[in-house]
């Protein structure tokens, strides 16, 4: 196969730090090249730098064995190269069609010629076999389907080369298999796809060959074939992952008790419909669901910030519905938010204005209303130390953390808590490998000792490795409960997207 | 180190407005043709060049400084209270007629007027944040408009019940409150009086409240992330009425220590003529809402109108020079203000985007 693509000894430096140092890769014609790597271990500056969108600092970009410098996007667009963004960049009030041909727009003298678009996209998509409807309105769509078009519209600027940032973190199991079987499809038909993502398994699945960047730098170039998800994440970590182990252990009581909750929704569709469920001491029950079916209310009405309309929620056998915050709190549950940026901290904060969230009420670190400081910095302090999160001082703003950093500043501030039942949603969105796997082993920890966990997530294999239950919400409702020792990956996809129980 | 260096990044923004705001100055007064150096040290002396004339500008800072107190520990919460103008007459006026007409000495005059000068205020900003909190009435709107029933109610009392029919001319104000009650004068002969010393304190207290303890600590990360307080069980709704009641306190006790110290009655549209609250407002932008910076920066905004009399009385520039500088300074305050603004709403539309 012949290269279409060389960036050579790619530098760039941001002042003192480094995002690239010396990256080289080639990238043939007709391969799925994946790019893997940490957060921050310089993936999107190198895609920024091909796209056009940053200069590197030195080394040189050949295009079939032809030097080129994109000084913009569109001189990069020019040389056949497309970027499928992370975040749609499309009008949701328009139609597919329309979303496609714009800036390259089919014309009648100097009117907008609709049905040559409508033509002209059918028959791009029914080429690289992109099953979409051309009149549709984009904000009609399922996610899936939008990122659908946004691969059209790249393909319809002409690109040989196409680069997909993290395409699947927005979409349902089924897209994205999906996705995948339409990128083998582009990659035959002798497109040259470049897939940034940290999912190792998808990667493994699709990708011809990987190449893994940690600290800026290629830490390994493999062929997807001889390689293993082991081999290639320890390329990215820079050390051995244990992998969490769950031991079978015997489930206690029920402490956490929800009887038929049910909050009216706005369009007189239920956002909770009669949800039941129990939660054990000693176990981890998982909440599987696609974003948006109703796990969100069931969190916020499980903590006090939204009001449900029927049904009852015990805690430790006491009646909690509808109570406060500080008393669903008091009653002994902790709370790992879903959105940390949004619910999960102040950004203008410091460090230890976040970490004391909660602690800060009780007994132990204040004295008529006066907080005692020295005891506080002890106990952020030692969060630090034993969670390994790097951060500059306790006064440093939480805005300046990385993601992962951030996320353990919460994952210890609330298993501080020391509740007996922990309400740990989508705890590792974001987050990188290393600190993925200390806070899965945190929750196990949790567990471990006794108590209770729920776990909600939309990521599948974060259920899967974690939970001893998995129930499987769908349209405000629990549709399902498997043992995970038996469940398995299709069932649970099946659930999710509206199926029957096998 | 490090939180030197914070101190520091963060005085850079107003030191700069500062030194715009300056530079219009500096147009403004070469078009009069005085030079601009002469102008600016006869400024300095107006304001600072002797006891006198430093003593006015403290007096002056006086009432700047408490509602440029009680504005920053509103903003701090979150929440805006531009409703400062209001509390400030009703507490002025309060404390006017409390002292005209409660019984006993002096001193029982003084004190239950100061009290009732402050509840005045307080329960004006608390009929904002109970509306905002049972109706939700937008702060914004609803404290500034309630300024103007708040000047007119005033302005009523003291042109039919309570005025003054005492003297000879028809003005608009109330009778002289009795020596006893007043406010003593820091030196004789200069208007300096005890308001200042209690605002300094005050700026004091509320540096310590929102350092070191419990309420300053949730006040301040409701400010901050309303949701993440929420979420960490903080009781909104009672953080925003204890706020607003504050803020709406420390307008009122600005009004009432005016009347007391310096007026000694109250005379219809004197608090509200030389733009005392605004002036607050601009005080707390500009020391973006910390209580010490935003009494230096009282300071210093009074030191630039009493140094603007002191330059109108040596020199042809006239007064207004001081309207040019701070219009300079709030163009370039509002800037930032709006700036931060929009990059908020930006990043919560991003963070939307991504969930």
């Amino acid at each position: 196969m012949e290269t279409i693509l060389e960036m050579e000894r790619i530098t760039k430096k941001y002042g003192q730090f480094t995002a690239n140092q010396e990256i080289s890769f080639a990238l043939r014609e007709g391969e799925i090249h994946a790019i893997v790597g940490e957060n921050g271990a310089g993936k999107t500056t190198l895609m920024r730098i091909l796209y056009g969108m940053e200069q590197p600092t030195s080394g040189t970009i050949r295009i079939h064995g032809a030097e080129k410098r994109f000084a913009n996007p569109a001189e990069a667009i020019d040389s056949g190269i497309g970027m499928v963004h992370q975040h749609f960049m499309l009008f949701p009030s328009r139609t597919i069609a329309e979303n496609i041909v714009i800036g390259n727009e089919p014309r009648k003298s100097i009117w907008f010629d609709r049905k040559q678009a409508i033509a002209q996209v059918g028959a791009l998509a029914e080429r690289f076999r992109l099953p979409i409807a051309p009149g549709q309105k984009v904000g009609d769509c399922p996610l899936g389907t939008q990122q659908r078009v946004e691969i059209l519209k790249v393909l319809y600027n002409g690109a040989k080369i196409i680069i997909l940032d993290e395409p699947t973190a927005v979409l349902t199991p089924l897209e994205v298999k999906e996705l995948l079987i339409t990128l083998r499809g582009l990659a035959e038909q002798g497109k040259s796809i470049i897939l940034i993502t940290h999912k190792l398994h998808e990667v493994m699945e699709v990708a011809d060959r990987i190449t893994v960047l940690r600290n800026g730098r290629v830490t390994g170039q493999l062929e997807a074939s001889q390689t293993t998800v082991e081999e290639v994440s320890r390329l990215m970590v820079g050390r051995e992952l244990d992998g969490i182990r769950r031991e079978t252990q015997q489930a206690g009581q029920p402490l956490l008790q929800v009887n038929r909750l049910f909050i009216r929704g706005k369009k007189g569709k239920p956002l909770l419909d009669h949800v039941s469920f129990h939660v054990r001491s000693g176990e981890i029950v998982g909440i599987a669901g696609i974003s948006g079916n109703g796990q969100s209310e069931l969190v916020q009405a499980l903590t006090g910030l939204l009001p449900v309309d029927e049904g009852t929620v015990l805690l430790q056998g006491k009646e909690i519905t509808n109570r406060s915050v500080k008393q669903i709190r008091e009653a002994g549950l902790a709370h790992i938010p879903e959105d940390r940026y949004l619910w999960g901290t102040a950004k203008e904060a410091s460090v230890k204005d976040n970490a004391i969230m909660g602690h800060h009420r009780l007994k132990e670190f204040q004295r008529g209303g006066i907080l005692r400081q020295r005891k506080l910095d002890q106990l952020v302090t030692g969060w630090i130390n034993s969670f390994a999160i790097k951060t500059s001082s306790l006064a440093n703003k939480a805005q300046n953390l990385s993601g992962g950093n951030l996320q353990k500043v919460i994952v210890a501030r609330e298993i501080g808590h020391a509740t007996p039942f922990l309400l740990a949603c989508e705890p590792t969105r974001g987050v990188d490998i290393g600190a993925m796997e200390f806070i899965h082993q945190q929750l196990m920890d949790k567990r471990n000792r006794g108590e209770a966990v729920l776990l909600v997530s939309s990521e599948l294999s974060e259920i899967m490795t974690l939970s001893d239950r998995i129930l499987v919400m769908f349209e405000g409702k629990v549709v399902g409960e498997l043992n995970a020792e038996t469940a398995t990956e299709e069932q649970i996809s099946l659930l999710m997207a509206g199926g029957k129980q096998p | 180190m490090k939180q030197w260096k914070q101190t520091l990044s963060s005085l850079i923004h107003p030191l700069i407005a500062l030194l715009i705001g300056f530079l219009a100055g500096a147009i403004a007064i070469s078009v009069t043709g005085t030079p601009i150096l002469q102008a600016y040290q006869e400024m300095w002396t107006g304001a600072f060049g002797n006891l006198y004339f430093l003593t006015s500008t403290l007096a002056r800072s006086t009432p700047i400084i408490l509602l440029g107190l009680g504005i920053s520990l509103a903003f701090r919460s979150g929440y805006f209270n531009l409703g400062a103008e209001g509390q400030m007459v009703l507490g002025a006026v309060a404390a006017a007629l409390t002292a005209l007409y409660m019984p006993g000495s002096g001193i029982v005059k003084l004190l239950a007027a100061m009290a009732a000068g402050m509840i005045a205020g307080g329960l004006w900003s608390l009929l904002a944040a109970w509306m905002d909190a049972k109706f939700k009435v937008n702060l914004l709107i609803s404290t500034l408009l309630l300024n103007y029933i708040a000047s007119l109610f005033a302005g009523y009392l003291v042109t039919e019940p309570f005025k003054d029919t005492t003297g000879s001319a028809a003005l608009a104000q109330s009778r002289m409150i009795e020596q006893g009650a007043w406010l003593p004068k820091l030196f004789a002969g200069m208007s300096l009086h005890a308001g200042f010393v209690l605002a300094v304190v005050i700026a004091i207290l509320l540096t310590l409240l929102l350092r070191y303890t419990v309420f300053g600590y949730e006040l301040k990360i409701t400010g901050q992330n309303p949701l993440f307080a929420a979420y960490g069980g903080v009781n909104r709704t009672r953080v925003m009425i204890l706020c607003m009641l504050t803020s709406g306190a420390l307008a009122g006790l600005a009004g009432t220590v005016e009347v007391l110290g310096s007026q000694y009655r109250y005379i219809d549209g004197s608090l509200t003529a030389p733009g005392y609250a605004w002036t607050g407002l601009m005080a707390t932008l500009l020391a973006n809402s910390n209580p010490l910076g935003t009494t230096i920066a009282a300071v210093f905004l009074a030191a630039l109108q009493t140094g603007a009399m002191g330059l109108e009385r040596n020199t042809n520039v006239p007064l207004e020079i001081s309207s040019v500088i701070q219009a300079a300074l709030i163009l370039f305050i509002s800037a930032r203000f709006t700036y931060s603004f929009l990059k908020r709403r930006k990043e919560e539309k991003n963070n939307g985007a991504t969930v």
